[in-house]
């Protein structure tokens, strides 16, 4: 069964219990502490050992009716996409589809080539930079058998293999919902089959433009375009994808191999015969 | 602030287009020296299975130049995946690359790509040791001469693959030159491997390839130029990181006028005006070690300017198809 979330973000209150639960549920270190400014959000963004990061935006403006305020808030996460840059680009397979079609990073096959960093069209991935950076232990692979051995992985103290959401893989294999939205204390973050968890958004949206609600969309129910397919994490916003710092328009980066391959053969190939009429027609 | 203060309707309250300015995509992680002699020296490996196939074995001079192009990329081939190596941390790691293959990671193909290239230049190597009496000549048979054009397929896709894995990213700059960089790469390439291959042939002193070189050298740097000025015009505000700026300073610098344009005003002036012959090794000597420096720069440049492409949020919503 495919699983994932729906981020209802009119729903969202910015307590961050999501972005909390997660880093203890998977023993994430701490990213150390930064006065941002950037409203209540010191998070910043989405890291290696960052899963869950909440978006702080305080809107205001002045009309006849006087002043409007909003404060938008919003749990962003990996998207999970239906085709993935990050897998399609990983060269040694650690990046897969698991049982859940959810994309998850095999920490022990990674080599830190950073290739899936750069290939995400969402800035979602990254590097863990360091091992170990406060002597707090990050169990590398989420996952619930055996926990792997740092030794015997590819880190070995030399960090750098990439780390993103995994949907809490172990806990849905013994049947938990993931630690975020378990956590969630207002149903933003709701966790379930994608199927029914789409018609609820579609039904959401609908209610909330009936309300009247500005600017009220969803985010990645249907196909967000550019050959990255519908997503298994998506969102209901109430402003432009922008205003969260989401894409409007992502591409899944391997769409521009063919182009790339096919200018790259007859460059090749046109050197190639000046060439041949160089040294042979002499 | 002031646009925060605006009235907008009550359909649209957009005062915010970014998130605080913050990037919206990640960094890539390739900053070092090594990913930048990965990408060139590779290129310049491919380029000289290409140059080694064209050669024409009944010309002496021509044959010994085969020999020194396929000694030379064997020596690339045992490099590469060193310099590889230490990006990744540990040997090992490399090897995690070869537990599979996959069409559609630029990576996995050239890692693949490498490390049959570094197989067909060694049988490549064994034969041109055995014809040239340095091994036993019968140890030709266990390398048939079919092995020059497979090194040079191979070399030809190593040339441009990096371009294509460049352009096969979220990275604003990069993806906005799919079909420039990867053109870009495969000339820089085949100009840097004519150039190395004549400053090892004028160090040995085979002379009489050099101007054949010269030849297929120019051609190609014209061909990056042409590449680079269309990608200029091309990519707008996605590439601002890569022309503008220091960046676009040191790509100007560096290699359209010291790695282009210098070395083809030099090998004009080769082919224009009878010189001396020392004197005319010297010139080669130093095109060629400006064109090698302008590839390099080449890649130096496109890489970091990746770095800088990420941080302007506004290029990475609407991302090129």
């Amino acid at each position: 069964m495919a699983t994932g979330f729906f981020t209802d973000t009119t729903l969202c209150i910015g307590c961050k219990a999501c972005e909390v639960a997660c880093k203890q549920w998977n023993e994430l270190p701490s990213d150390g502490f930064q006065f941002t400014g950037d409203s209540y959000d010191n998070t910043s963004e989405l890291s290696g050992t960052t899963w869950r990061h909440v978006a702080f935006i305080e809107q205001m403006s002045l009309d006849e009716g006087g002043l409007h305020d909003r404060w938008l808030m919003s749990s962003d996460v990996c998207k999970h996409c239906t085709n993935a840059g990050c897998m399609e680009a990983c060269p040694t397979g650690a990046i897969i589809r698991n049982e859940f079609d959810s994309v998850f990073i095999q920490p022990d096959v990674c080599n830190g080539c950073g290739y899936c960093v750069t290939s995400c069209p969402f800035g979602v991935v990254d590097l863990i930079e360091k091992f170990d950076p406060d002597g707090s232990r990050y169990n590398l692979a989420s996952l619930v058998e055996a926990r792997l051995d740092e030794d015997k992985t590819a880190l070995q103290g030399h960090g750098g293999v990439a780390g993103k959401c995994t949907l809490c893989y172990d806990r849905q294999k013994i049947g938990f919902e993931p630690a975020c939205a378990k956590a969630c204390p207002t149903e933003s973050i709701q966790f379930g089959d994608v199927d029914v968890l789409r018609e609820r958004a579609r039904k959401r949206v609908e209610t909330l433009v009936g309300r009247g609600v500005a600017g009220a969309q969803l985010y990645g129910v249907d196909d967000v375009g550019g050959g990255v397919g519908p997503l298994n994490a998506f969102f209901l916003l109430t402003d432009r994808p922008e205003t969260y710092n989401l894409p409007a328009q992502p591409v899944l980066p391997s769409t521009r191999q063919p182009a790339g391959y096919s200018s790259a053969a007859i460059a090749a190939l046109g050197l190639a015969i000046a060439g041949w009429m160089i040294f042979r027609n002499e | 602030m002031s646009d925060l203060l605006e009235p907008p309707g009550r359909e649209e309250t957009i005062p915010t287009p970014t998130y605080y300015d913050r990037p919206m995509l990640k960094m890539p992680h390739w900053d070092g020296w090594n990913v930048v002699t990965y990408l060139f020296l590779g290129g310049v490996m491919g380029g000289l299975g290409v140059i080694g196939v064209l050669t024409n074995p009944k010309r002496e001079s021509d044959r010994k130049l085969k020999r020194t192009l396929a000694v030379t990329s064997l020596i690339l081939a045992a490099a590469n995946p060193a310099v590889l190596v230490t990006h990744l941390g540990r040997p090992e790691r490399f090897l995690h690359m070869l537990r599979i293959a996959k069409i559609k990671s630029p990576m996995s193909m050239g890692v693949w790509g490498l490390v049959l290239y570094s197989g067909a230049a060694g049988m490549n190597v064994l034969r041109e040791l055995a014809l040239s009496g340095v091994l036993p000549r019968w140890m030709r048979h266990l390398a048939p001469s079919l092995f020059a054009p497979v090194q040079a397929i191979i070399g030809a896709f190593i040339m441009g693959y990096t371009g294509v894995l460049l352009s096969a990213t979220a990275n604003p700059l990069w993806s906005s030159g799919k079909r420039h960089i990867p053109v870009a790469f495969v000339c820089s390439s085949m100009g840097s491997a004519c150039a190395l291959s004549n400053l090892v042939s004028t160090l040995e002193g085979n002379t009489e390839v050099t101007h054949k070189l010269e030849r297929l050298e120019m051609l190609a740097s014209a061909a990056e130029l042409v590449a680079l000025i269309s990608f200029e015009r091309q990519s707008g505000a996605y590439g601002k990181a890569l022309f503008s700026g220091a960046a676009g300073d040191r790509l100007r610098t560096y290699t359209i006028q010291t790695g282009i344009l210098a070395p083809l005003a030099l090998n004009l002036l080769g082919a224009v005006v009878p010189l001396p012959k020392p004197v005319n090794a010297l010139r080669t000597v130093i095109a060629s070690v400006l064109t090698l420096f302008g590839g390099y720069n080449l890649r130096n440049t496109v890489i970091r300017a990746g770095r800088v492409s990420v941080q302007d949020p506004s290029v990475a919503s609407v991302q090129p198809s």
